[in-house]
């Protein structure tokens, strides 16, 4: 274990990098796509509350690999001819994206649901429309209480983003899986994995939790 | 002269098959104060909730402040800008503070300018005795100083009408006295309307100039307030009456 | 005061269980791997009578699962039997062969967990994979070679040596790695497996995919419109592999590879896989 964390350290590291940089870009999208859906799903409009739901129904329920295959061999074609090049990182990271963005969606809708219905009553009546006592008063407190729902998200997307080595994203399951078929040595390989998927989601999960702790105490959210 | 504020002219509603509101029709002039009681469930929750949109009518002609309810070019915010509610459960902003509560649709609605806007919520609160807790946040506040504050920012947008739904219903009882006491001054003012659904003969008799009475989603009584105590027409308002006050 | 002594105790309590993990997988390591060796493969399966072989069943020509009978079938399958056979005839015995299919991110595993004896699934020698588990002698000479879409403008492996062309290949096979050899300035992507990568050459995400040539003119025969260009560039000598320190079915292995060369049993598996494949003349594959 300990010779192949030191003799292909750099190959590692360029996996680590890309895995890191991926479950970021697919943090804030998800985030935003998510309250997005979870909001559409709620707005007084039966069509978008539809659509929302159509979209959040699909991505949650078809496998992330085949999400993620589909912008891969599908889509990617299609968009060459555009000049885009969809390659395996960044069909990976649409997928990840995507998929997560239905299952937060879900987590913020339950919490908007959550909150009592007063308070949009006493927005509405105090003057404000639907969308700003939505945007100051409801998602503030629906957020605050999916804080630890959304860190077992953001902790799976972690994991969830080796769905790159699929689709060669050059991503930490990708080299992985390079050094151990070709070294043949995959429980050292994947043991050395398990540290670096470790260096991420320790810190999120702490994290979260010091977000969790400080959002309990100072309340003003 | 008197304006009139709000007019219901035949209004019917229905939840599904209930017949929560049957043929309503009542004049609410501005200035006026006008107390409705009758038993729960007989419907005036509802027709209260009518009055701002929170419930619509499926019949009938509502109209608030000039405007239709009923029509489709009636924009419901434009109303609600002049038309304040107090809920039985104060419901304050949980993510704001007090100060905030009160600040937030002057600033958002009314874009009114910040220090003003902060003088005229500092003059509310310390209106409802609660200055020194612009900080605070609700979770802090007692039921009796919640409900302060949530009327104190329904004043802060200066409404020309406030609706109260059942004000004091969830307040202990030693609380219950703060509350109505600033409801009574906002009452002598003569230009606010004010319709209180409410519990609490004593405020009515020492407040309202009009008593309605509801039974199952009937107007059964409308009178000045003096000859509703003295004399109520109907069985049933001078049963409830009776029940209320040996109670 | 008391939070701060629960957090810290958190924290200790997490790293505590964090060694104890990788200890006690360190030490499973340890102990698997010593356990292993006094487990001689050679008197498992003298003693079971069955040789339990893993196989590919996604390679066409060396191990393809045949949907009609549900069995594996291929240039590898038809190997490994007759190797089988020449070891039970050497001791006198019986030995059924039993094939299982195999990925090439499972088969090492499976192997050193003991759920296979052996296998012979398109892997080739090289001093690395050495460490780790032991292969005979070489049982098929394969060479790298290049499946482009027909017309393309890469006729060898030289025109892929420039910046922006993309090759395909299967993730950590020993092709992945030769190709950044001949061709230092290309892109290379490992996909999980060959119908991947075929997929991803159909999608455009690639200018050719790379593998030995008895699977590329395999894929070419599925594929129409896709064909083998540039020749062999490499020469990959494919073993059947056993765990490691398995001397002693190793050398069995050896010599019945041996014994089957010399009896024509070879040449007559050689043709029936590969006379008739476009591109490949079988004679020359002869031993």
């Amino acid at each position: 274990m300990i010779e192949i964390l030191t003799k292909y350290f750099a190959t590692f590291a360029d996996g680590f990098l890309i895995t890191l940089e991926s479950s970021i870009i697919a943090l804030i999208g998800s985030l935003v796509l998510g309250t997005l859906f979870a909001v559409l799903q709620l707005v007084p409009n039966k069509f978008v509350n539809r659509l929302a739901q159509a979209y959040v129904e699909i991505f949650r329920n078809i496998p992330l690999l085949v999400i993620t295959l589909f912008f891969f061999a599908f889509v990617a074609p299609l968009v060459t001819h555009l000049g885009i090049a969809m390659d395996g990182f960044t069909a990976g990271t649409i997928g990840l994206t995507l998929y997560t963005s239905s299952f937060i969606a879900e987590v913020i809708r339950a919490s908007i649901n959550a909150i009592p219905k007063g308070q949009m009553e006493a927005g509405r009546t105090n003057g404000m429309t639907w969308w700003q006592t939505m945007r100051l008063i409801i998602l503030p407190q629906a957020f605050k209480m999916s804080i630890p729902s959304l860190g077992n998200q953001f902790i799976n997307l972690v994991k969830n983003s080796s769905v790159l080595a699929f689709v060669a994203g050059m991503d930490l399951m990708y080299q992985a899986n390079n050094i151990a078929q070709s070294t043949f040595d995959s429980m050292g390989t994947y043991m050395v994995v398990a540290l670096f998927y470790l260096v991420i989601t320790l810190p999120l999960s702490y994290g979260m939790k010091y977000i969790e702790y400080r959002s309990n105490r100072g309340g003003n959210a | 002269m008197t304006e009139k504020m709000i007019q219901f002219q035949n209004v019917e509603k229905y939840y599904g098959d209930f017949h929560a509101l049957k043929d309503i029709n009542i004049d609410i002039n501005a200035g006026e104060t006008v107390v409705l009681i009758g038993p729960s469930g007989s419907g005036k929750s509802t027709l209260i909730r009518t009055i701002n949109g929170l419930e619509d009518i499926n019949s009938g002609k509502l109209i608030v402040d000039g405007y239709d309810l009923a029509s489709p070019q009636t924009d419901i915010n434009k109303i609600r800008k002049n038309v304040g509610m107090v809920f039985q459960h104060f419901n304050l902003y949980e993510n704001k503070s007090t100060l905030e509560n009160i600040m937030l649709a002057p600033r958002i609605v009314l874009k009114r300018d910040e220090k003003e806007n902060h003088d005229i919520a500092m003059s509310l609160l310390e209106k409802v005795g609660l200055a020194d807790k612009s900080a605070n946040m609700p979770s802090e506040l007692s039921g009796g100083q919640k409900q302060r504050v949530a009327i104190a920012r329904s004043l802060a947008m200066q409404p020309k009408a406030l609706l109260f739904d059942e004000p004091t219903s969830a307040l202990d009882p030693e609380m219950i006295g703060d509350v109505l006491d600033v409801m009574r001054d906002i009452a002598k003012d003569s230009n606010m309307t004010m319709l209180v659904v409410t519990h609490e003969m004593n405020f009515a008799k020492a407040v309202a100039d009009r008593v309605v009475f509801m039974a199952d989603g009937q107007i059964l009584e409308d009178s000045k307030t003096e000859d509703f105590f003295k004399k109520p027409k109907s069985e049933r308002a001078q049963q409830f009456i009776s029940q209320i006050e040996h109670h | 005061m008391e939070k701060a002594k629960k957090k810290r105790f958190g924290i200790i309590l997490t790293l505590l269980s964090m060694i104890f993990f990788f200890g006690s997988i360190a030490l499973l390591a340890v102990f698997s791997a010593n356990s292993q060796d006094t487990t001689d493969t050679l008197e498992r399966v003298k003693n079971s009578h069955r040789m339990v072989w893993g196989v590919k069943a996604d390679t066409k020509l060396f191990g393809l699962m045949n949907t009609k009978t549900g069995q594996i079938e291929g240039f590898d399958v038809d190997i490994a039997k007759a190797v089988t056979q020449q070891i039970a005839d050497d001791l006198n015995i019986t030995i059924d062969p039993v094939f299982t299919q195999v990925t090439s991110s499972t088969r090492i595993q499976l192997l050193k967990n003991g759920n296979i004896d052996a296998f012979a699934a398109t892997a080739t020698i090289t001093p690395e994979r050495e460490k780790i588990i032991d292969f005979s002698n070489s049982y098929f000479d394969a060479g790298q070679s290049l499946l482009v879409k027909k017309g393309s403008d890469i006729k060898s492996v030289a025109d892929l040596n420039k910046k922006g062309k993309t090759v395909l290949g299967v993730v950590g096979s020993n092709s992945v790695v030769n190709i950044k050899k001949y061709a230092p300035k290309a892109k290379v992507l490992g996909l999980s497996d060959y119908a991947q990568a075929m997929t991803a050459l159909r999608a455009g995400q690639g200018d050719a995919l790379t593998t030995d040539n008895g699977i590329l003119y395999g894929m070419a025969t599925e594929n129409k419109g896709y064909v083998v260009v540039g020749g062999t560039f490499t020469t990959e000598p494919y073993g059947l592999a056993f765990d490691n320190n398995q001397g002693p079915i190793v050398r069995a292995a050896n010599k019945a590879l041996k014994e089957i060369t010399a009896s024509g049993k070879y040449n007559k598996i050689v043709k029936k896989w590969f006379d008739g494949v476009p591109g490949i003349n079988w004679e020359d594959l002869k031993r």
